[in-house]
C-alpha cells in the first residue's frame, strides 16, 4: 500500500515535471496560411490529355469555374490550383504554358478562364502569406510580469490591425519566444527569429540588458529591431536597424531634472540609481540636467535589482533633508521604497520614472504610492483616441489595467505596422520608419518625428498617484529637452 | 538614532535569515544533504499563506464588519496554515526524493535538490498558482502595536517578526533539547547509524527534522510576504544561496551558530549599505563576511572541530 502511493505521487510528480517543462515561449500559433505559391507553378509530369474537349462545345456564356472544372481537371486535379494565389500575369503565364501542354482552350475560352482564375484566386482575394515580425520579452523569471504585458500588448495591436484588414491585405504574424530577462538568452533568441522564423523585422518587450544583447546580432542579420520600452543609450548606437520606442533614459532623466527644479521647485535633491543599464543612464541624464539647473545634489547612491530593504539608505538619507528624491528602479523596488520611506518619516517628495508605471505599484504599495510622481511615455488622460482604445481594449482583454510597458510594445506594433505598408523590405521599413512624422496611431503618442539616430521624438508626460490611480501631472514639450 | 535604528531594522532582517536557514541547519546535520529545495518551500509557504489570507479576509470581513480585524485575524489563520503546508511539503521532499539519494553521493542529492527547486519555482510561476506577478500580502502589523523609543522606531510589522521569530525558536530549541525525539534528533546528527543501534528511530527522526526545518521556512515565507508586502514565484531565488552563508558561517549543522550568525550577517549587511554606501551590492557583503571569517574559522561560527 505504502509502496503503490509512493508510486502515485512519483506519477503526479511526473506529470508536474512534463507540464513545467513544455516550454512556456510558444510561437504564438500562426493560423495555417495557405501554402505559399511557388510562381509560376511548375506541374508535376502531366499526363497528355487523351480525351480532348470539343471548343465548340463550351457553354454560351464562356463560364469560367465550369471551364476550370472541364478542361483543366482531365490532366490534373484542382487542388493545385485552389491553393494558389496568381495575379492576373501570372495565371496568363500559367494558362498560355497549359495550352502548350496540349489543354485545348480557345482564345475567348482561354480569357474567360484567366479573368476567372485571377478573380478567384488572385493577390488580392485569397489571404496572401502572412507577414511574420518577431518578438521577445521575458515570460520567466523576475521580470516576467513586464514580459508578460508586453506580449499581451502586442498581440493586441496585431489582432487589431489583422482585424482591420492586415497590411496591404496581409496578416501580421507575432511569433514571440522567452528570453527569461537574460541577455544569452535574447541573443539566442534572436538568431532563431533571423535564421528559422525568417521574420521581417523584430520588436524586443525585453529590458535593457537582453535588449543590448539582441541588438547586434539583427543589425549584423539586416533585419530591423524596435526596442519597445528598454531606454539604454547603447542600444540604438548599435546601428542603422535598431530604432527605438520608448523615451531615452538620459532625456527622460533631463526631464525628471527640470520637473525637480521647476515644477517641485525643489533645491536639494537624492539620487537613488538601481546598478543596470536602465538606472545608470537615467540618473546619468538627471544629473546632467541638475547641474544646469542648480540643483544641489546632496546625496547620491547605488542599490542592487531586486532590493527589498531601503532601509539602511532612507537613515542615512533623511538627516541630510533633501526635497526630493530621484528613484531610479522598477515598480516593485520602488513598492519597497516608498512604503518604507513613510515608515521611516522621510518628508521628501519621491520622484520616478517610467519603471514605476504598472498597476502593480499601486498594488504592492497600497497608500502609500499616494502623491508620488513619476516621468512616463503613456498619458492616460491623453486625448488622443488610440491612448484610450488601447486602455479600454486592454481591460476588456486581459482584465487587468495596462501599463507603459505594454503601452510601448503595442506602439512598436503599431508604428512596424505603418512601416510594413510601405514595403516589407529592410530598406523600406528603415526609410518609413524614419520618415514617420506626428504619428497618432499609437498609445504613448503622439510621436512627432525620428531623428537622425533613430530616437522617438515625442512629448515626456509625467504623472502623479492619485486616489490609487496614476493621473496627469505635467507634460514636457520643450524641444530642447525632449530631442536627443 | 541612526545606529540604534540600523540595528533594529537588522534585528528584523536577521530573523528572517534566521527562520529560513534553520530549517537548512537541520537537515543538513543529520542527512548532510545541501537542500537547495528548502527555498522553494519557502517561497511555497508564502504562497499558501496568501491563499489562505485571503480566503480568511474575505470569509471575515463581512461577518465582522471591521476590516481591519478581519485582516489581523485573517494573519493569524494563515499563518498555522501556511506552516503546517510548508511541514508537509518538506515530508514529501524527504519521502519523494532525499529518501532514495541518502547515503549515494551527495552531488546527486544537490543535483536532485536543485532540479526540485528549480521545479517548484516554475509551478508557482504558472498562471493557475501564483503567476509571473507580485501579490500584496497586506497584513499590515497582525494587531501588533507600534514601539517608538528616543533611539529607534519599530513598525507593528517589525514587531510581529520580531515576536513570531522568538516564539518559534523558543518552541525549536525546547523540541530539540528537553524531548526525547530531540535528544534523538540530536544523536542521530552525530552519527545516524550509532544513534540507530542504541534504538533510536532514525527515519522518525528525520521526518520530524524536515517537518520542523519545512514548517519554519513557511513561517519565513509569511512573514518576509508581509513585511514586503510582497509575494512572488522567484521569491526563493535570493535565500536559496544566501541561507547557505548563514548555515556555513554558523558552523554547518549547529543551529545556535545559525541564529549567530544570522544576526551578523543582517548587521554587516545593514551597515555597510549604510555607511559605505554603493561600494558592493548586499549579496556580494554576505560572501565577503563569509570568506572572511572561514579564513579565521574554518569550521564557521559555533562549528565543531
Amino acid at each position: 500500500m505504502k509502496k503503490l502511493l509512493t508510486l502515485a505521487f512519483l506519477v503526479v510528480l511526473t506529470a508536474l515535471i512534463v507540464s513545467c517543462a513544455t516550454p512556456t515561449p510558444t510561437p504564438v500559433p500562426p493560423t495555417k496560411a495557405p501554402e505559399p505559391t511557388k510562381a509560376p507553378a511548375q506541374p508535376t509530369a502531366a499526363p497528355q490529355p487523351t480525351k480532348a474537349p470539343e471548343p465548340t462545345k463550351a457553354p454560351a456564356a464562356l463560364d469560367g469555374a465550369a471551364l476550370l472544372q472541364e478542361r483543366c481537371s482531365t490532366c490534373h486535379n484542382l487542388d493545385r490550383v485552389k491553393s494558389a494565389t496568381k495575379s492576373k500575369d501570372q495565371w496568363t503565364a500559367t494558362v498560355e504554358r497549359m495550352i502548350s501542354k496540349g489543354a485545348k482552350l480557345n482564345d475567348a475560352e482561354k480569357s474567360a478562364l484567366i479573368e476567372y482564375l485571377a478573380k478567384t484566386y488572385g493577390a488580392a482575394a485569397a489571404p496572401a502569406e502572412p507577414i511574420k515580425i518577431g518578438f521577445f520579452s521575458p515570460l520567466t523569471g523576475p521580470t516576467a510580469a513586464d514580459g508578460q504585458s508586453a506580449l499581451n500588448a502586442a498581440k493586441l495591436a496585431v489582432k487589431f490591425i489583422n482585424d482591420a484588414g492586415g497590411v496591404n491585405g496581409r496578416k501580421l504574424e507575432l511569433i514571440n519566444y522567452d528570453d527569461a530577462g537574460k541577455p544569452d538568452q535574447a541573443a539566442s533568441v534572436a538568431r532563431k527569429l533571423i535564421e528559422s522564423d525568417k521574420v521581417v523585422a523584430a520588436i524586443s518587450g525585453a529590458y535593457s540588458g537582453p535588449t543590448r544583447a539582441a541588438a547586434p546580432v539583427f543589425q549584423q542579420a539586416g533585419v530591423v529591431m524596435l526596442s519597445a520600452y528598454a531606454i539604454h543609450p547603447d542600444i540604438t548606437k548599435t546601428g542603422d536597424k535598431i530604432f527605438r520606442i520608448g523615451t531615452l533614459a538620459t532625456i527622460q532623466g533631463r526631464v525628471g531634472a527640470e520637473l525637480v527644479a521647476k515644477n517641485l521647485k525643489a533645491k536639494k535633491v537624492a539620487i537613488l540609481t538601481i546598478d543596470n543599464d536602465f538606472g545608470v543612464s537615467l540618473t546619468a541624464g538627471f544629473k546632467e540636467q541638475a547641474a544646469k539647473l542648480g540643483l544641489e545634489i546632496v546625496f547620491e547612491q547605488k542599490y542592487p535589482f531586486g532590493e527589498k530593504d531601503f532601509r539602511p539608505i532612507i537613515e542615512k538619507m533623511k538627516p541630510l533633508n533633501p526635497d526630493a528624491v530621484y528613484a531610479t528602479g522598477y515598480f516593485a523596488e520602488a513598492a519597497q521604497l516608498v512604503a518604507q520611506a513613510k515608515d521611516a518619516g522621510l518628508k521628501a517628495q519621491i520622484v520616478g520614472q517610467e519603471g514605476y508605471d504598472s498597476p502593480q505599484f499601486i498594488k504592492l504599495a497600497g497608500a502609500n504610492a499616494e502623491g508620488v510622481i513619476i516621468t512616463t511615455d503613456l498619458n492616460r488622460d491623453s486625448k488622443e483616441a488610440m491612448t484610450q482604445k488601447f486602455l479600454t481594449e486592454y481591460k476588456k482583454a486581459y482584465n487587468e489595467d495596462a501599463d507603459m510597458v505594454g503601452a510601448s510594445a503595442f506602439d512598436a506594433v503599431q508604428v512596424l505596422a505603418y512601416a510594413l505598408k510601405q514595403g516589407t523590405t529592410t530598406d523600406a521599413i528603415q526609410k518609413a520608419i524614419l520618415g514617420l512624422k506626428n504619428f497618432k496611431d499609437c498609445a504613448t503618442g503622439p510621436f512627432l518625428y525620428y531623428d537622425a539616430s533613430r530616437e522617438l521624438v515625442r512629448p515626456v508626460s509625467s504623472q502623479i498617484v492619485k486616489n490609487g490611480k496614476f493621473t496627469f501631472y505635467a507634460e514636457f514639450t520643450d524641444p530642447k529637452l525632449i530631442a536627443p | 538614532m541612526s545606529i540604534a535604528q540600523n540595528l533594529s531594522n537588522a534585528m528584523v532582517l536577521a530573523s528572517t535569515y534566521i527562520l529560513i536557514a534553520i530549517g537548512l541547519t537541520m537537515v543538513y546535520g543529520v542527512l548532510k544533504v545541501l537542500h537547495i529545495a528548502h527555498a522553494g518551500v519557502y517561497a511555497s509557504g508564502a504562497f499558501i499563506g496568501l491563499i489562505a489570507f485571503n480566503f480568511a479576509r474575505e470569509f471575515f470581513t463581512p461577518l465582522l464588519e471591521d476590516a481591519r480585524l478581519a485582516s489581523n485575524l485573517s494573519f493569524w489563520f494563515s499563518l498555522p496554515i501556511a506552516m503546517l503546508v510548508a511541514g508537509v511539503m518538506g515530508v514529501l521532499i524527504y519521502l519523494l526524493v532525499y529518501r532514495y539519494t541518502w547515503g549515494k553521493s551527495p552531488t546527486i542529492s544537490l543535483v536532485a535538490s536543485v532540479g526540485l527547486f528549480t521545479l517548484i519555482q516554475d509551478l508557482l510561476q504558472k498562471p493557475f498558482l501564483l503567476g509571473p506577478r507580485q501579490q500584496p500580502y497586506p497584513a499590515g502589523g497582525a494587531g501588533m502595536p507600534r514601539i517608538e523609543t528616543p533611539w529607534f522606531t519599530l513598525t507593528p510589522t517589525q514587531v510581529l517578526i520580531l515576536v513570531v521569530t522568538l516564539v518559534l525558536l523558543a518552541i525549536v530549541y525546547f523540541i530539540l533539547n528537553r524531548t526525547r525525539i530531540g535528544l534523538g534528533w540530536q544523536a542521530a546528527a552525530l552519527d545516524p547509524e550509532m544513534a540507530a543501534a542504541v534504538g533510536v528511530n532514525v527515519t522518525r527522526v528525520i521526518l520530524l527534522n524536515f517537518f520542523i526545518g519545512s514548517m519554519l521556512a513557511g513561517a519565513a515565507g509569511v512573514l518576509v510576504g508581509v513585511y514586503d508586502n510582497m509575494v512572488f514565484a522567484t521569491m526563493g531565488d535570493v535565500p536559496s544561496y544566501k541561507a547557505f552563508v548563514v548555515v556555513v558561517l554558523g558552523g554547518l549543522g549547529s543551529v545556535a551558530g545559525t541564529i549567530v550568525a544570522g544576526i551578523v550577517l543582517a548587521i554587516a549587511e545593514t551597515f555597510m549599505v549604510a555607511f559605505a554606501g554603493s561600494l558592493m551590492p548586499r549579496d556580494a557583503i554576505a560572501f565577503l563576511v563569509l570568506i572572511l571569517l572561514l579564513m579565521f574559522r574554518p569550521r564557521g561560527l559555533l562549528g565543531r572541530a
